[in-house]
C-alpha cells in the first residue's frame, strides 16, 4: 500500500478521534471501572474515590492533549508546519504529559503501580519537549531562509 | 555596524524600474523589495551575480560596509 503524506496524516486524526471516544468512555463508567479494578485487585473498596478522583483530574490533562493534538494535526495538513502556534500546542502537550505525571505521583501514595504512570508520561513530556526544542529552531531556520534573497 | 543596500542609487543609475529588475534577475518584486529595504537576512551569490549583470556593476556598487 502506498502511503501519502494526506492519509498519513488521516490515520493519525482517527487514532486521535479513537483516544478521545476511548477517553469518553472512560470518563463516561469511570466509576464502575474503578470498582471493577479495585475488586480485581482485592484492594480495600474505599478507594475507588481515590482512583475516580485520579481519573478524573489526569481526564481534564488528557482531554487538552488530545484537543491540542487535533489542533496540530489540522495545521500540519494545511501545510502550516512550523508556526510558532504550533510550538505552543507541543508546549501544551508537554505540560499536559507533567501534570498527569504529578498526578499518577501523589496517586501512587494508595497505589504505588502509578509510579509507573508516573515514568511513562515524564518521559513521554521528555520526547515532546525535544520534538518541540526541533520545532523551534526550524522557525528560526525558514525565517532567516525566507529573507534570503 | 551594518550592511547598506545601495540597490535602489544603482537602479536609479542605470534608469531600471523595480519590476524590470526582478524579471531580469527571475526574482519576485517582494523579494526584490526585501531587498532594498535591506530587511534581508543573506544574498546568495547566484542573486547577487544576476543583480550584478543586470545592472553592469561590481558587488561593492550595491553593498556597503558602514562601520
Amino acid at each position: 500500500m502506498n502511503w501519502d503524506k494526506d492519509q498519513s496524516i488521516l490515520l493519525t486524526q482517527i487514532c486521535t478521534a479513537v483516544f478521545a471516544a476511548l477517553l469518553l468512555a472512560l470518563d463516561i463508567g469511570c466509576y464502575w471501572a474503578a470498582s471493577w479494578f479495585v475488586l480485581l485487585r482485592g484492594l480495600d473498596r474505599g478507594s475507588v474515590w481515590y482512583f475516580t478522583a485520579t481519573v478524573y483530574a489526569c481526564s481534564v490533562f488528557a482531554w487538552l492533549l488530545l484537543w491540542k493534538l487535533w489542533g496540530l494535526l489540522g495545521s500540519i495538513k494545511r501545510g502550516e508546519i512550523f508556526t510558532a502556534e504550533n510550538v505552543r500546542r507541543l508546549r501544551i502537550v508537554s505540560w499536559c504529559c507533567v501534570g498527569a505525571a504529578l498526578l499518577c505521583l501523589v496517586s501512587a501514595l494508595y497505589y504505588p503501580s502509578f509510579l509507573l504512570i508516573t515514568a511513562a508520561a515524564g518521559f513521554m513530556c521528555l520526547i515532546v519537549r525535544v520534538v518541540k526544542n526541533v520545532f523551534q529552531q526550524a522557525i528560526a531556520m525558514k525565517s532567516e531562509l525566507d529573507l534570503t534573497i | 555596524m551594518e550592511i547598506l543596500v545601495n540597490l535602489d542609487v544603482m537602479m536609479a543609475k542605470r534608469k531600471i524600474s523595480s519590476g524590470e529588475l526582478a524579471e531580469r534577475i527571475g526574482i519576485t518584486p517582494a523579494n526584490l523589495s526585501i531587498l532594498k529595504t535591506g530587511k534581508a537576512k543573506a544574498i546568495r551569490f547566484s542573486t547577487l551575480m544576476a543583480l550584478c549583470s543586470a545592472l553592469d556593476c561590481q558587488p561593492g556598487d550595491i553593498l556597503e560596509y558602514k562601520p
